[in-house]
């Protein structure tokens, strides 16, 4: 039988090649598809936490958002509020992405919470969150209000590229 | 194939290529199941290139060795002589999942009515034996020969292909090994697609589904 010109060995490392391509392909497409940039921050008021969120990959999309405090899930919404220093800081090219989560019925004292942003992908399969900013620290006063608890001067990194 | 013309070019021997055909097959099949279902969510097409790659390459094989679809088991001389030796096992395995059906439901044990998808076993069958013994076992043989060592490897590799689903994987072990073992004395394909269609086809309707989990294997299984 006439031998075609090229050799079996030459075409499985070319099969070993094209799979490795497709699945660091898929990898990589895989995770900038779960795993989107979003630019954000949460910070206490006396009320609430407060905050905004874009995904640096879809700006016009309205971002769901969820609250931890203590690392226990509290209650979660979507970041659709007049939030102007978004625009300002060129985050979106709209301010509709601020957030108010009302803090109530909480335990005196110090609590730490985290604001994640939750991102839908492979039509739903996977969900994730991500933090957005850092963790904030505050206290419940006796009169129900929110105290923040980090240190003044020292803005969180996210604070600071939103005034910037 | 020992003036082959891969080992005079390359540091490669005949047993060393056959092997390395077998685990490129392989590579192909899990990449399907456990690179593409998580990795490309909402986009299972995907799982069809490293099947097309891998069908591309054995096909490929065949015509580079020279092996004639006939020398595969796509033939019908020996249709017969393979039913008959098939008939046994299979129905011992068809029995054996009727019971462990019955077993795992207890009183609530009823065969679930056959469904429209179902038509598509003997094809899918016929194309995993074709895969399995047409290709791997043929290759394994040239490995490291005949005998219980190949239907072992070959019924491990079915196992493996099945995991982690632990039930299919226990059954397919059992199944590649009969399935093996009569294909080094009756090579034919179309008779062990039947089989395993037959199989197949009991445990779909028989198995409770909270036990065989839809069939699904690989990292569909855990959907």
């Amino acid at each position: 039988m006439k031998k075609p010109s090229i050799s079996l060995v030459h075409l499985l490392i070319a099969k070993s090649i094209i799979e490795t391509l497709f699945v660091s392909t898929l990898v990589v497409v895989s995770f900038l598809d779960v795993f989107p940039h979003f630019h954000g921050l949460g910070e206490v008021t006396t009320q609430a936490v407060s905050g905004w969120a874009v995904n640096s990959r879809n700006p016009a999309e309205r971002v769901e958002v969820q609250l931890f405090v203590d690392d226990k899930f509290v209650t979660r919404t979507v970041a659709n509020q007049s939030r102007p220093q978004v625009v300002t800081g060129g985050w979106a090219t709209d301010e509709w992405h601020g957030f108010t989560i009302p803090v109530s019925a909480m335990e005196l004292g110090n609590h730490e919470a985290r604001v994640y942003a939750l991102h839908n992908s492979g039509r739903g399969a996977r969900k994730t969150l991500q933090l957005l900013g850092h963790a904030v620290r505050f206290e419940v006063n006796a009169d129900g209000t929110l105290k923040s608890l980090d240190p003044p001067g020292e803005p969180s990194p996210s604070a600071v590229r939103e005034k910037e | 194939m020992t003036d082959h013309q891969d080992s005079r070019s390359l540091p490669v021997t005949d047993k060393g290529l056959a092997l390395w055909e077998v685990v490129t097959v392989i590579t192909s099949c899990l990449i399907g199941e456990w690179a593409v279902v998580p990795f490309a969510a909402g986009r299972g097409f995907l799982t069809a290139i490293p099947i097309l790659l891998a069908i591309g390459f054995m096909i490929f094989s065949h015509w580079y060795r020279g092996e004639s679809l006939r020398a595969i088991g796509f033939r019908v001389d020996n249709f017969v002589a393979a039913v008959w030796i098939l008939i046994l096992p299979t129905l011992g395995a068809v029995i054996v999942i009727l019971a462990l059906g019955w077993a795992l439901s207890g009183s609530a044990f009823v065969l679930r009515p056959f469904r429209s998808h179902l038509f598509l076993l003997p094809l899918w069958a016929l194309v995993q034996q074709y895969a399995l013994q047409g290709f791997i076992n043929r290759r394994l043989q040239l490995a490291i020969g005949g005998g219980f060592k190949v239907t072992l490897l070959v019924g491990l590799l079915f196992g493996l292909l099945h995991l982690p689903n632990p039930l299919l994987a226990l059954l397919t072990f059992m199944g590649g090994l009969i399935w093996a073992g009569v294909y080094q004395r009756q090579p034919n394909l179309l008779a062990l697609g039947i089989s395993q269609a037959l199989a197949s086809l009991t445990l779909a309707v028989a198995i409770p589904p909270s036990v065989i989990n839809g069939l699904r294997v690989g990292f569909r299984y855990f959907n």
